[in-house]
């Protein structure tokens, strides 16, 4: 049996809500859920200890479709929130969700901040590759010549790759996974929380209303390659990078890249500080003293 | 994928194995619950009506067999949990669709217990133990029996519409 | 003797005339004198034009606007940029450095005859005392200590502080000069003595400080431990001030990568449990305007500073401006409403960023402080402040009764419902941009809408009913009002007392809670008021606006304003108030002959 079972065995049962998910039957994104509960039961840690923020768009929901403490934000702004979260909170677990759209397009700024502060952070984004919530317009990880209701001649934009994006501002912990494979997605996501340090899952999470009809779950099955069948090595960052390029033409599932020697995390370069100053600090009642001219 | 994985068959003991089966059918009647759900939030009732049938069936055989491991082993507490399984006999969720119809609702379940029977055979190789290997094809039996059940369900159908499922469908909302 | 002078200095950034301001102040306020000075700079980042001004004062004074009596010249050309804001006029002495060549009859100020006008060869001074030109601003302080007897030898004192880190050689160099300016004032006395009387108040007793930094200090005291923000002028010295000591008091700073990322983590800090905050001006208020709204909605508490500068868009960074107030009411879409207040002083900064934090919890709201450049930026005394008298707000927490069925946004009589933070056990919910009901769950029913904007309203009401945020001063009968905001409320309040020696009947209104409009305390203060002036810096004249929107105002009481970086000199309030009172009779006399 499993040799590292927590001390009170949890059930994904106990991570699971009373709401009711509102994304269409089919999509992909109850699959992720699904993996998460097994992810956050194989964790352990109580509901009442995990911050889930989210952003807006179909996958941002899913904060609420928990029993942890969720922040269904607004667009774009999961990580600034998370981190705030868990600067203020070191202890707690935070997770941050959201879609391609809400991860790279709007929030794309905010994550190679996220990324080279390192704070502890599970970062599950659920790529689509359009844009559900408003029907279907283009998101920032369509494909080349896509034809959607903003494209009707075809894309002209290439789109983002999230994996190399991430790998190249540093993030020491790169996953991709796919709700075909909710087995592995469930232990890469717990993977991705034990990771000390800022953690990447990047979720090919079909959009069965909106996007296209030959790259759903069931074609995921057929398409997914397993990285560690391919005898990859996920501690070597050029070879992540390299299996990164082919985002887009290739469906890699697993680990790409795992930084053996994580960084220092924020949290703990704040708590560092913190610290530097002792014991020996003026109340904040005296902290107008400073300013008495003498 | 691997449904099962931290589970080593070749030490599953027959209380095991029963908690196992039990928990097979509780993880299919769950997924059949939220499939329901979903296709009642969706406006796709006869879809849902199939499903929550569905979910009863697993409902029952799961107390079924709770009951025989009740009476073998009493309170002894589970060594096997939910976590170690994953969609042995439960339906994708890839598989549903608003207002699919029940015809398809129909394959798809059938696809589940074709699923499970799959998996049952796929473990009795590796099972040592003579009395789980007998449960297991036991419960492979039972999942041959569920399909026969579909198949029953399958003939008290209607003709299928002509008309495919969205022929008429409003322009999906954005929200 | 003078119990009051303005001083006006400018130079080219390298000869330090910024600094002897700073020692100018510094000793006046060790000294006890009341003192305010302002700084202003070109827009080169190094070795533009620099100027400052200084009022030291022996009683309590609310601006440093308005002519100056003491001039200080050491480049004409440098001077004369900066016009109306070193505003020469018949009360000024002029002491310019001879080197220019300018006559004393020559000078290039037009229409303009000061008291008097002096020539010293500043240069030259300092050459011959410090073996160099570059100690012309030590040369000043003496010309300022021989002549005003302006602090003394602490002039000295401030100015060696500052330079020790420099050397020996620069120390005694400076105090050559400052010697050699001392000499030189008693050797040539001015026409007419302008010495300083003697400080009223006791050496050693006051603070000094700008309105940024006691903004910075007065969040720590009042519990702040997180702070995001991004650098932008003229608010960064809260971020800096922060950056520096907040980690002392356990909390931290997020530089963050840009404004919005700043005041969300703010928010998520505040939804952690912690009291936080972030600090703006003009253009980072606009991007920020998403998480006011965020903050409303999910109904967390956060305090928000907006240093106003000129605006729209980069406008003028480094000028006050008080154009933001629409903004700061009305920022973010839909039906919001959230506290928005002004300190209208440096010491007041420090009241009203506390109060800031207390309402921010107590109403699990966002709260913004409007203050500006010109109080963000003045370096200010301020007098003494017990703080061991001031309420700390703590927000609201479920009872461990209310976890067993926890409900966060529950309907209560007050409208706050007690707050969870992540890691208590029970409190799980969730916080959301979306309408929720009572337990947090999203919604589109548009009951449930309505309530909850009722119940983020309905909070608040008890705000409306503050009269201890609304300062009323002057005769209460008066049918002349006076209101003056932020800023402004300085200018106002010397304006009011030069008034009322002169004979006229004024009150005068600063409101610092502007938002929502407390339109029952207004209207008392209206009661019987036939003419006044709302007194406020931009364009539109917002505040005055503002009130109209709510209470109905006498139509003798007019807006006064006109864009930033064109500061109000009480004098110029009072011309102006008694043009108001002028027009209200005649509109009087007229009514009256038209009853006939």
């Amino acid at each position: 049996m499993s040799a590292h079972l927590p001390t009170v065995p949890a059930e994904p049962k106990d991570y699971k809500s009373e709401l009711k998910p509102i994304w269409c039957p089919g999509c992909g994104d109850f699959g992720v859920l699904q993996a998460l509960y097994r992810a956050l039961a194989a964790i352990g840690r109580p509901p009442h200890e995990i911050a889930f923020v989210s952003g807006i768009g179909c996958s941002s929901r899913i904060p609420g479709y928990t029993t942890a403490y969720g922040f269904n934000s607004v667009h774009g702004r999961a990580l600034p929130i998370a981190q705030g979260i868990k600067i203020a909170n070191p202890e707690l677990l935070v997770l941050v969700a959201g879609g391609d759209g809400d991860g790279f397009s709007i929030g794309g700024g905010h994550l190679p901040h996220a990324i080279r502060r390192n704070l502890d952070l599970t970062y599950v984004v659920m790529d689509n590759q359009i844009y559900g919530l408003t029907k279907g317009q283009l998101s920032p990880t369509s494909p080349r010549d896509l034809r959607t209701v903003t494209s009707p001649y075809g894309a002209m934009e290439a789109p983002v790759n999230p994996l190399l994006t991430v790998l190249a501002y540093g993030a020491p912990f790169v996953a991709q996974g796919t709700p075909a494979d909710m087995a592995g997605l469930a232990q890469m996501i717990e993977e991705a929380i034990r990771y000390p340090g800022f953690a990447f899952v990047n979720v090919q999470s079909p959009c069965v209303t909106f996007g296209q009809d030959d790259w759903q779950v069931k074609q995921h099955r057929a398409a997914m390659k397993r990285l560690e069948s391919l005898g990859h090595d996920a501690t070597d960052l050029l070879a992540a990078m390299d299996k990164a390029r082919d985002y887009g033409r290739e469906l890699h599932t697993g680990v790409l890249f795992r930084n053996p020697a994580p960084p220092p995390t924020y949290e703990s370069l704040v708590r560092e500080r913190q610290q530097a100053f002792g014991n020996d600090v003026p109340s904040p009642a005296r902290v107008l003293d400073a300013f008495l001219q003498k | 994928m691997n449904p099962t994985p931290g589970i080593d068959f070749a030490r599953l003991s027959l209380k095991d194995a029963l908690d196992l089966a039990v928990l097979v059918e509780e993880e299919a009647e769950e997924r059949y619950l939220e499939l329901t759900l979903q296709m009642e939030m969706h406006r796709t009732p006869r879809a849902a009506a199939f499903f929550r049938f569905m979910a009863t069936n697993e409902k029952k055989h799961g107390e079924e067999l709770q009951a025989r491991r009740s009476k073998l082993f009493g309170d002894e507490p589970r060594r096997v949990r939910r976590a170690m399984l994953f969609d042995v006999e439960a339906p994708d969720y890839d598989e549903a669709r608003a207002f699919m119809s029940p015809r398809e609702a129909l394959e798809a379940a059938m696809r589940s217990e074709q699923k499970a029977q799959a998996f049952f055979e796929a473990a009795l190789p590796h099972l040592s133990d003579p009395e789980v290997r007998s449960l297991f094809e036991e419960l492979r039996q039972e999942e041959v029996h569920h399909q026969a059940l579909i198949e029953k369900e399958a003939g008290k159908l209607p003709a299928e519409d002509p008309l495919p499922a969205d022929a008429f469908e409003d322009e999906p909302a954005a929200l | 003797m003078r119990d009051d002078l303005i001083f006006g200095m400018a130079g080219s950034g390298g000869d330090g005339i910024v600094s002897a301001g700073e020692a100018l102040i510094g000793a006046a306020a060790a000294e006890g004198y009341h003192a305010i000075m302002t700084k202003s700079f070109g827009s080169q980042i190094r070795g533009g034009e620099s100027s400052c001004r200084a009022r030291v004062a022996t009683g309590a004074i609310g601006t440093s606007n308005g002519p100056l009596d003491v001039a200080v010249v050491l480049s004409w050309e440098d001077f004369l940029k900066f016009g109306g804001e070193l505003q020469v006029e018949g009360c000024t002495t002029v002491i310019y450095d001879a080197k220019s060549g300018v006559a004393p009859d020559k000078l290039p100020l037009v229409g303009v005859t000061p008291a008097e006008v002096v020539a010293v060869p500043i240069g030259e001074l300092s050459k011959r005392a410090a073996g160099s030109d570059k100690a012309k601003n030590t040369v000043v302080l003496g010309l300022l200590a021989g002549w005003f007897e302006v602090a003394g030898t602490r002039l000295l004192q401030r100015m060696v502080k500052k330079l020790a880190k420099k050397g020996p050689e620069v120390v005694a160099a400076a105090e050559r000069a400052f010697a050699a300016g001392v000499e030189h004032a008693r050797a040539n006395p001015l026409s007419r003595s302008m010495k300083l009387a003697a400080a009223k108040d006791a050496p050693g007793t006051k603070l000094l400080t700008d309105g940024n930094e006691m903004c910075a200090a007065a969040a720590i005291f009042a519990g702040c431990r997180f702070y995001g923000g991004y650098p932008i002028t003229p608010s960064t010295e809260i971020m800096q001030y922060l950056s520096r000591e907040i980690w002392k008091h356990g909390g931290a700073v997020l530089q963050a990568e840009d404004e919005i990322a700043g005041i969300g983590a703010a928010v998520g800090a505040s939804f952690a449990g912690k009291k936080a905050m972030t600090a703006t001006s003009g253009p980072g208020m606009s991007l920020k305007t998403e998480m006011v709204g965020l903050a409303t909605i999910a109904e967390l508490p956060l305090v928000i500073v907006n240093v106003q500068r000129g605006g729209p868009a980069t406008g003028l960074p480094t000028k006050a401006e008080q154009a933001d107030l629409f903004q700061a009411c009305f920022a973010t879409h839909g039906d919001s409403v959230r506290p928005v207040l002004a300190p209208t002083s440096v010491a007041d900064t420090f009241g009203i960023t506390v109060e800031a934090f207390n309402l921010a919890e107590r109403y699990q709201t966002p709260v913004i402080v409007l203050s500006d450049q010109e109080i963000g930026q003045r370096k200010e005394t301020v007098d003494p402040i017990d703080t061991s008298t001031i309420e700390i707000v703590e927000r609201a927490r479920p009872s461990a009764a209310e976890l067993e069925a926890y409900s966060r946004f529950r309907l209560t009589e007050s409208g706050v419902s007690p707050i969870a933070h992540p890691g208590e056990r029970g409190g799980n919910y969730l916080a959301a941009g979306i309408e929720h009901n009572e337990h947090g769950a999203p919604t589109a029913s548009g009951a449930v809408h309505a309530r909850m904007n009722e119940k983020r309203f309905h909070k608040l009401d008890p705000l409306k009913q503050r009269r201890d945020l609304f300062e009323i001063v002057g005769d209460p009968g008066a049918a002349v009002l006076l209101v003056g905001w932020g800023s402004t409320a300085g200018a106002c309040r010397e304006a009011l007392s030069m008034a009322r020696e002169e004979g006229l009947s004024v009150k005068l209104m600063v409101p610092k809670l502007l938002f929502p409009v407390a339109e029952e305390v207004i209207r008392d203060v209206l009661r019987g008021v036939a003419a006044g002036l709302v007194v406020e810096a931009s364009h539109q004249g917002q505040l005055y606006r503002l009130l109209r929107m709510y209470v109905d105002m006498p139509a003798g009481v007019r807006s006064l304003c006109r864009s930033g970086a064109n500061p109000f000199a009480p004098r110029e309030i009072v011309r102006k108030l008694k043009g108001a009172v002028l027009a209200l009779q005649r509109g009087n006399s007229e009514s009256l002959q038209a009853q006939e």
